[in-house]
Order: structure tokens, then C-alpha cells, then sequence
């Protein structure tokens, strides 16, 4: 009996002299930094390559410290066929200047040809989307925009003001980077008129956005874009945004082309103010160009 | 009865004897940079974790990629992370292996030695054989390093717009000092 227990004891003390020896270190440290990791805040990272998805605001703002210098073009309905070499012809631009001022919030100024618009803007982070030690499963903006226009008056019998030309939009952006490649917003929105031009039009347009993206590579990615009109809302003879086109990202460059039935590039002029029907073929191509510049160094220590 | 009790503190002793003697360190430094003909890159990241096995003179590396601080901009980094990296893919960089040299750890003083192993970025797996200084303090063991990795070892493309702001060759250097666990 004793020898047996002796016996027991000694093989167990082998087991264990064996175990021990055979400890993985490199095994040691990755569960070492498992639970490292349950402890930090991770935030999501990314989850567009721009701070516009096509015509509208992404979920992303312009990293601090940083201008962003955009171009953005529209060019005619491609039924217009062979004659305006298929919208070419024609095109409308809006240049505007963004800059990030904190890592939440960031500011904008444009200037589109299109009705002779200027517009500014500003969208704040309120929520950023993380794991780890605490979870948030969306990231959250808000962004408000003012546009004027300042075409030539065509009624000069009557008063007009400056506020008779003023526009605003006030949105809502709800996002979800939900894997590497996929990320899906929502963006409820709201468009103000200050002045409409028939009496029966609503000075407040409400429509819903929805918008999201697909990488097919690390620098290349599919977005598409839709914005709705909720009826009771919306402007009349108008139709819905969409539009849909590509990213592609080369070093401080990224250069997005697309397809949209909206010509204007202010919230206004596509959200409410979209004319071309896809199904009739008013699709315009597009494209826009956002070129990055650092304004202020990162201080190394 | 009396047997099995000694046997008792036998197993005990023996089992505390055979504990390997591990040092190791959660706060190392990594640095690298790039030096290219139109752009200078540098970035560190100061959460290197590092264990070595004294008993067998084995090792083990390990950085988290998306601790990289530093770079030239914010955007800079996300593209490192994004594109470069793919750190959501291969979050981590691994080097683990063997000492080929014995080293009498319980002499104090500094040592030339030859790490022997895996090198992992990327996801890509490379073996090497790294020097480094090993020095025997009072305290613990101090772990210097300076060593290059060429980005075309671990499947890292460069695209041609940037060929002449990041260079192939990324020098990387080390410092982490261990302690006993």
C-alpha cells in the first residue's frame, strides 16, 4: 500500500517537473495580454475612408490638426447621350476647405457653382464606437450645416431679405463599423427653407439617409448612398438621392467616383432638391477629390 | 504514515526547485523608422512584452501593432494600421526562440548574444537569427537590440505613388529590461 502511494507521488512530481519545463512562453504572454486588453478601451478606427460618403456626410470627422482641400465635380446626365459626350459637357464643382480642430469636431467652408451656393458646416463626435473595457456598439455625429444662395434676384417688385436666401440642415449620423470591410449609417436629417416658392411647398423637409460601404481591398471600397423623403415632408416633384461609386485611397489622396442622380452637393440641393429620376436615366457621373494637409506638426517627445 | 509525509515535503521541494525561472517585462521600447529619399518616418510604441526562460534560454516578443505612437500624421497612422499592417488581421508582431549562446546568468556584466527564431509581421512567419546585447544587472536583465526588417520579408506591398516615402528597409531597434517573475 505504501509503496503504491510512494509510487503515485513520485510520478505526479515527474508530471509536473515535465509541465514545467515545457511552458510556452510566448503562450505566457498572449494571455497575459488578453487580460490587458479586457481593460483598455479600444475605439474603432476608420470606419470610412472620408468624411463624405458621396454627396453626404460620413460618420468620420477630419483628424486634428488637419485641413482637408476638396474638389468636387459634377458632370451632366449621361442621357444626354453622344451630343454633351454622355453629361461630360456639363459639369458643376464645389471647392470647400475642412479643417479638424479637436479629434471630435471639425469645420467646414464650400463654395458651389452650382446656384451660386456658399455653405458652412460643423460636425461634432459625440460617441465613438469601442470594445474592450467599455463597449459602445455605434458611433454617433451631429452635424449642421448653413447654405446661402446668391443668385441674381429674378422678383425685384417685392421685398427680398438676405434670410429669404438661407438654408439650413441639422443631422443626425449613426454608424457601425461592423467588420473590417463593412460599415453601415444611418443619417436621419432634417432640411430647413427659410423661404419656399409656392405657398403649398414645406419649409421643413425630413428624410432619412441610409448609407454604407464595402472595402474590396485595403485602398479600394464601394459606397453607396440613399436618402429618403418621408412623405407629409417631402418636396414636391422631387425624387430620391442615390447614388453610388468608389473610393480609392492612394497615401494623403483619396479620390471617390461615382454615379448619382443629384447635381447640387450641398444638403439642400440633394437631399430635397434631386430632379433626375435613376429610372429615367438622369444619372450624372461625378467625382470628388480630397487631398490632406497637416497643418500642425505632431510634437515627438 | 511517516513516509508519506516526507514524501510530501519532497514533492513540495521538488516542485518548487523545478519552477523554470522566468523573467519578464510588459513596458519594453520599440522604435522604428523609415528613412526614404522624400520621407522620414519615425514610431514607438513603449508596451513590448518580453519573457525569458532562464532554465532552457528560450524567449519570447511580443507588440501589439496599433500601440505604434509617433508617425508625421494622424492619417499617417490609420494607414499604417489599415493598409500597411492590417492590424485587425495581425494584431500583433511575435518574435520567439532560443539564445544560441549559454549564458552564466548568475555573473553580472554585459554579453554579445544571437537570438535564434521566429519573426512574425505581419502574419508572415521568417526565421531568424538576431544579435543583441544581454546585460546581467542587479535588478534584472536589460535586452538591447538593433536589427532591420525588410517589408518585402513579410508580404508588405508598397505601393508605387509611395515608393520614395517609405523605404523597404525599416530599421527597428529594442530596449527592454526583464525582471523576475
Amino acid at each position: 500500500m505504501l509503496k503504491k502511494i510512494c509510487f503515485a507521488f513520485f510520478a505526479s512530481c515527474t508530471c509536473l517537473y515535465l509541465q514545467a519545463q515545457d511552458i510556452d512562453l510566448n503562450q505566457m504572454l498572449e494571455e497575459e495580454q488578453k487580460k490587458e486588453e479586457k481593460d483598455k478601451i479600444r475605439y474603432t478606427e476608420a470606419t470610412f475612408k472620408s468624411t463624405r460618403i458621396i454627396n453626404g456626410h460620413s460618420v468620420e470627422v477630419t483628424q486634428k490638426g488637419i485641413m482637408d482641400f476638396r474638389i468636387a465635380h459634377r458632370f451632366g446626365t449621361v442621357n444626354g447621350g453622344l451630343y454633351d459626350l454622355f453629361g461630360l459637357d456639363n459639369a458643376s464643382m464645389r471647392m470647400s476647405f475642412d479643417f479638424g480642430l479637436t479629434p471630435r469636431l471639425m469645420v467646414g467652408v464650400g463654395r458651389s457653382t452650382f446656384q451660386k451656393q456658399y455653405d458652412v458646416f460643423f460636425k461634432y463626435k459625440l460617441l465613438r464606437q469601442s470594445s474592450g473595457k467599455r463597449t459602445m456598439p455605434v458611433s454617433l455625429a451631429v452635424m449642421s450645416s448653413a447654405m446661402v444662395q446668391t443668385m441674381k434676384l429674378t422678383d425685384t417688385s417685392r421685398p427680398n431679405y438676405f434670410s429669404s436666401r438661407m438654408y439650413y440642415a441639422h443631422q443626425v449620423i449613426v454608424a457601425r463599423k461592423f467588420s473590417e470591410n463593412t460599415s453601415i449609417q444611418l443619417m436621419p436629417t432634417l432640411v430647413h427653407y427659410n423661404l419656399v416658392k409656392l405657398a403649398g411647398d414645406p419649409n421643413d423637409v425630413i428624410a432619412i439617409g441610409i448609407g454604407g460601404r464595402q472595402k474590396i481591398s485595403p485602398r479600394v471600397s464601394i459606397n453607396a448612398e440613399y436618402y429618403y423623403q418621408v412623405p407629409g415632408y417631402k418636396m414636391p416633384n422631387t425624387a430620391n438621392s442615390f447614388s453610388i461609386g468608389v473610393d480609392i485611397e492612394t497615401g494623403g489622396h483619396v479620390f471617390q467616383l461615382h454615379f448619382t442622380n443629384s447635381r447640387g452637393m450641398t444638403e439642400r440641393t440633394f437631399i430635397s432638391e434631386t430632379a433626375g429620376k435613376w429610372s429615367n436615366g438622369d444619372i450624372l457621373f461625378g467625382f470628388n477629390i480630397s487631398r490632406v494637409f497637416t497643418l500642425k506638426k505632431n510634437r515627438k517627445k | 504514515m511517516y513516509y508519506v509525509r516526507w514524501l510530501m515535503i519532497l514533492w513540495i521541494v521538488c516542485s518548487a526547485f523545478v519552477q523554470p525561472l522566468i523573467y519578464s517585462s510588459n513596458n519594453g521600447l520599440v522604435i522604428f523608422r523609415s528613412e526614404a529619399p522624400f520621407e522620414l518616418i519615425n514610431a514607438s510604441s513603449k508596451e513590448l512584452k518580453g519573457a525569458l526562460d532562464l532554465s532552457k534560454n528560450n524567449f519570447a516578443f511580443r507588440i501589439r501593432i496599433r500601440s505604434f505612437e509617433g508617425f508625421n500624421s494622424p492619417l499617417q497612422k490609420e494607414h499604417f494600421n489599415e493598409n500597411y499592417m492590417e492590424s485587425e488581421k495581425f494584431p500583433e508582431a511575435v518574435f520567439n526562440g532560443k539564445i544560441i549562446e549559454t549564458i552564466d546568468y548568475s555573473k553580472k556584466g554585459k554579453y554579445s548574444i544571437r537570438a535564434k527564431g521566429k519573426l512574425i509581421i505581419h502574419g508572415v512567419e521568417q526565421e531568424r537569427i538576431i544579435k543583441s546585447d544581454l546585460e546581467v544587472t542587479e535588478k534584472g536583465i536589460r535586452i538591447i537590440s538593433q536589427f532591420s526588417v525588410l517589408l518585402s520579408d513579410h508580404a508588405i506591398p508598397i505601393p508605387r505613388v509611395v515608393k520614395e516615402k517609405l523605404a523597404n528597409e525599416i530599421n527597428v531597434s529594442i530596449n527592454a529590461e526583464l525582471y523576475a517573475k
